[in-house]
């Protein structure tokens, strides 16, 4: 049925907006949401117990634009618990968003690595660092993967 | 509001807390809303574990407690991180397994806390807003 059809592709349109729009989150979360959403939506059309393009409009209309819920994602609550409720226990630190630190670090650890082979990727580090939009683990697994690679890069440039 | 001037009598301030007022309101509750979202989420896996897609029927139900419904999932995920619920998944009739999300005792003990300090807020907001704060006493003008 074409009207069938076309819901489906306002589905497959919105998780693909979804997709698009979550490219700063951690992958594994990122692959959840998506599957999460898409659950949301199955679970909506059963209820429904329809699936025409009427139904499906109404239940991704529901759900709000992608990009809304990419950023709920990232936190968006500034220290809404101290406002509130004062000394009430805090959730998680909510990621900063990305600024400039980020965009220095991802361009040293990658573009650096090629033009300034080894110094590149040690800067693209300190930035790394200095960042509060990732978590003490995720630096600690990048460090070690450029470190351990350093040997490896000294080894190439000198045999070439 | 461009003009910078700050000069105004009561009626013209009166207009343009009138023009802003729509905005602002919603803010605010969005601001609000943020806030307490997480804990009506707590208290509604408190007795029993929910199926997410229940969880966030419920709420968009509830006075408009969400208005995108989407927007549930970063907040369980969330909430998960932080320990405060736990998941488990289980069979489904219809379709894949599902994911069911029920309170922990660390969840419960900042739904108490919550509890308790949204209690004196809501009381403290109530009388300042129906007698601006003169605890009850009327001012005779």
């Amino acid at each position: 049925m074409a009207s069938d059809m076309q819901a489906d592709a306002l589905i497959r349109d919105y998780l693909g907006r979804l997709q698009a729009a979550s490219w700063p989150l951690p992958a594994g979360r990122r692959a959840e949401l998506s599957g999460e959403v898409a659950e949301h939506i199955e679970a909506a059309l059963a209820e429904a117990g329809r699936r025409d393009e009427v139904t499906v409009r109404n239940v991704l209309e529901r759900l709000g634009p992608p990009e809304e819920i990419v950023a709920a994602e990232a936190g968006g609550e500034p220290d809404h618990t101290t406002i509130i409720m004062g000394a009430a226990q805090a959730p998680a630190a909510a990621a900063s968003p990305w600024g400039a630190v980020e965009i220095m670090a991802i361009l040293f650890l990658t573009a650096g690595a090629v033009f300034i082979p080894i110094v590149g990727p040690v800067i693209g580090l300190v930035f790394t660092a200095g960042s509060g939009r990732w978590t003490t683990r995720q630096k600690l697994v990048a460090s070690t993967i450029v470190l351990a690679s350093l040997p490896l890069a000294v080894l190439v440039s000198l045999a070439a | 509001m461009t003009h910078g001037t700050r000069v105004l009598t009561n009626s013209v301030d009166a207009t343009i807390v009138r023009d802003m007022e729509p905005g602002e309101a919603r803010n605010s509750l969005t601001e609000l809303r943020r806030g307490v979202l997480e804990f009506c989420v707590l208290a509604l896996v408190r007795e029993e574990e929910s199926y997410a897609f229940d969880i966030v029927r419920v709420l968009a139900g509830a006075g408009s407690l969400v208005t995108s419904e989407g927007t549930i999932y970063p907040l369980l995920s969330r909430l998960r991180r932080d320990g405060l619920v736990t998941t488990t998944w289980r069979e489904s009739d219809a379709g894949p397994p599902r994911r069911y999300y029920r309170i922990t005792d660390q969840g419960r003990r900042a739904l108490d806390a919550f509890a308790g300090d949204w209690r004196r807020f809501a009381d403290a907001v109530d009388a300042l807003l129906t007698n601006g704060g003169r605890s009850g006493e009327r001012h005779a003008g």
